[in-house]
């Protein structure tokens, strides 16, 4: 325990709240110079200024989703890590898994307070740094090679917003777009379907069906905004009918996991 | 028309250079500080069971890091690359989110529109989501009961099917046969080897492949038609 009241000490937040305030800065950076490039090339701002909110609605949600896995990884590693490693390069999914291969590889059992040491816990975020860094260093080495090869527009594309006139294999890329990110969500809808009929052995029927009950309300709710957006001409709704569908769709969770 | 070109050809080559360096430095930040901690705690990593971890789980990401790499890169342009895989959460949140504000706008992947829209959205949530995580840190204590509260975990442990299911409606549409046709492959591939459930982050790449497999056919069936090919 005693390692612990060290993880929620002074200087493990100084450390990570350093980090976590320097990513912040960069995104404010970021966020500017690509408001001032769009309006210097031409971009709508009142679009630009649709994106910043829609995004930022967006965003609420996922984002407590994250907060909850602070605060479940917060009880053996502290508080303070678990912040930056979710609001810095982390990921949900990851964190947890590689922490937990991470304690089993230093000799503890399982990843818990009780059995956290302090070389342990440098050992486990050292791990957890290193284990995901492959889409920055990719980006520092070839970023821009690989970006400017795919996606540097031509010309005509900035004034014209993307019009194409000739009909070639250029004009398929935003088709697979699309198409990939087709491909993204059938891969989770499917797994859910997958895990109501084989996730105890094949065929058994006996998975949760919770995450697609959630996901089929949710789409249901979207299809609601799309109509209203279609019938009343309200395009602003675009701005908030994915959190509006999610947050309808959480709630519809916490009745249908009393029943399931 | 020119200026404009040339205007935005700079934008893009100092978001290149801003962007290695900002890497560069939050990359060695985040690598430094498990030895900062290590030196706070009075123990250094150790770096044989570090390895060990590594080639058991690890490799697992370097695959899957590649791969997001490869496949995101063209969806989020420069400056949304480079803050993505800075503040991560790329599939539960940044992806969709970009492809939203892309999609609300009604922007073109590869035009200058989608590298200014895409960077302003994942700016933008990523600051949403270290506010939120930031003020939930500072509210730990408080906020703890009811964010662990028993009656709310099923909201909160399905934010991803929530968010997938409102993207399926949105995108299923745009495209239905090829939809209906990944969903069903893919589904049958769950259901007949389950194991694959835990690895669905994996599993993208053999869906998106066949998605954009299908849709490329129906678009050269379509150009044939159309008598362009």
């Amino acid at each position: 325990m005693e390692v612990l009241a060290q993880l929620n000490g002074p200087v493990m937040y100084v450390i990570c709240g350093g980090i976590v305030l320097l990513v912040a800065v960069i995104c404010m950076v970021f966020a500017v110079r690509a408001y001032r490039a769009g309006k210097a090339i031409g971009i709508d701002v009142s679009k630009m200024k649709r994106v910043i909110i829609a995004s930022a609605t967006f965003a609420v949600l996922p984002s407590v989703g994250i907060l909850l896995g602070v605060i479940a990884l917060s009880g053996s590693l502290g508080t303070p890590w678990p912040w930056l490693r979710l609001s810095v390069i982390g990921a949900l999914h990851y964190e947890t898994q590689v922490a937990d291969a991470a304690a089993e590889a230093v000799g503890m059992e399982k990843l818990s307070a009780s059995a956290m040491t302090a070389s342990g816990f440098s050992t486990i975020a050292l791990l957890m740094s290193f284990c995901i860094i492959w889409g920055m260093l990719l980006m520092i080495i070839n970023g821009k090679a690989y970006s400017t090869k795919l996606v540097l527009p031509k010309p005509e594309t900035v004034e014209t917003g993307g019009k194409q006139k000739k009909l070639n294999l250029k004009a398929f890329g935003d088709t697979a777009m699309t198409a990939m990110f087709i491909g993204l969500v059938s891969a989770y809808i499917a797994s859910y379907i997958g895990q109501i009929v084989s996730a105890n052995g094949l065929f058994t029927f006996t998975g949760s069906w919770l995450p697609l009950a959630v996901a089929c309300v949710s789409a249901l709710a979207m299809a609601g905004f799309l109509l209203i957006k279609e019938k009343a001409k309200a395009d602003w709704i675009d701005s908030f009918s994915i959190a509006g569908s999610m947050l309808i769709a959480m709630g519809a969770a916490i009745f249908l996991g009393k029943i399931g | 028309m020119e200026q404009k070109a040339k205007q935005y050809e700079a934008y893009l080559n100092a978001t290149h250079k801003l962007g290695r360096w900002l890497t560069v430095l939050v990359l060695v930040l985040l690598l430094a500080a498990p030895f900062a901690i290590g030196l706070y705690l009075g123990a250094m990593p150790n770096l044989g069971a570090a390895v060990k971890a590594f080639l058991g789980v690890g490799l697992v990401y370097l695959v899957s890091g590649i791969v997001e790499y490869l496949i995101y890169v063209p969806m989020l342009g420069a400056g949304g690359s480079y803050l993505a895989f800075m503040t991560g959460n790329l599939i539960n949140m940044k992806i969709p989110c970009a492809i939203n504000a892309r999609d609300i706008v009604g922007v073109k992947s590869g035009t200058a529109e989608n590298e200014i829209i895409a960077t302003l959205s994942i700016a933008t949530s990523s600051l949403v989501t270290i506010l939120v995580l930031a003020a939930g840190v500072l509210l730990m204590i408080p906020l703890q009961p009811v964010l662990q509260s028993p009656v709310l975990q099923p909201a909160f442990e399905n934010v991803v099917p929530a968010l997938f299911g409102a993207m399926a409606c949105k995108y299923y549409r745009m495209n239905r046969t090829v939809a209906l046709i990944v969903l069903a492959c893919m589904s049958l591939l769950f259901i007949f080897v389950p194991s694959l459930i835990g690895s669905t982050n994996m599993m993208v790449i053999p869906s998106g492949a066949l998605a954009i497999v299908l849709a490329y056919l129906a678009f050269r069936r379509q150009q044939k038609a159309g008598g362009s090919l």
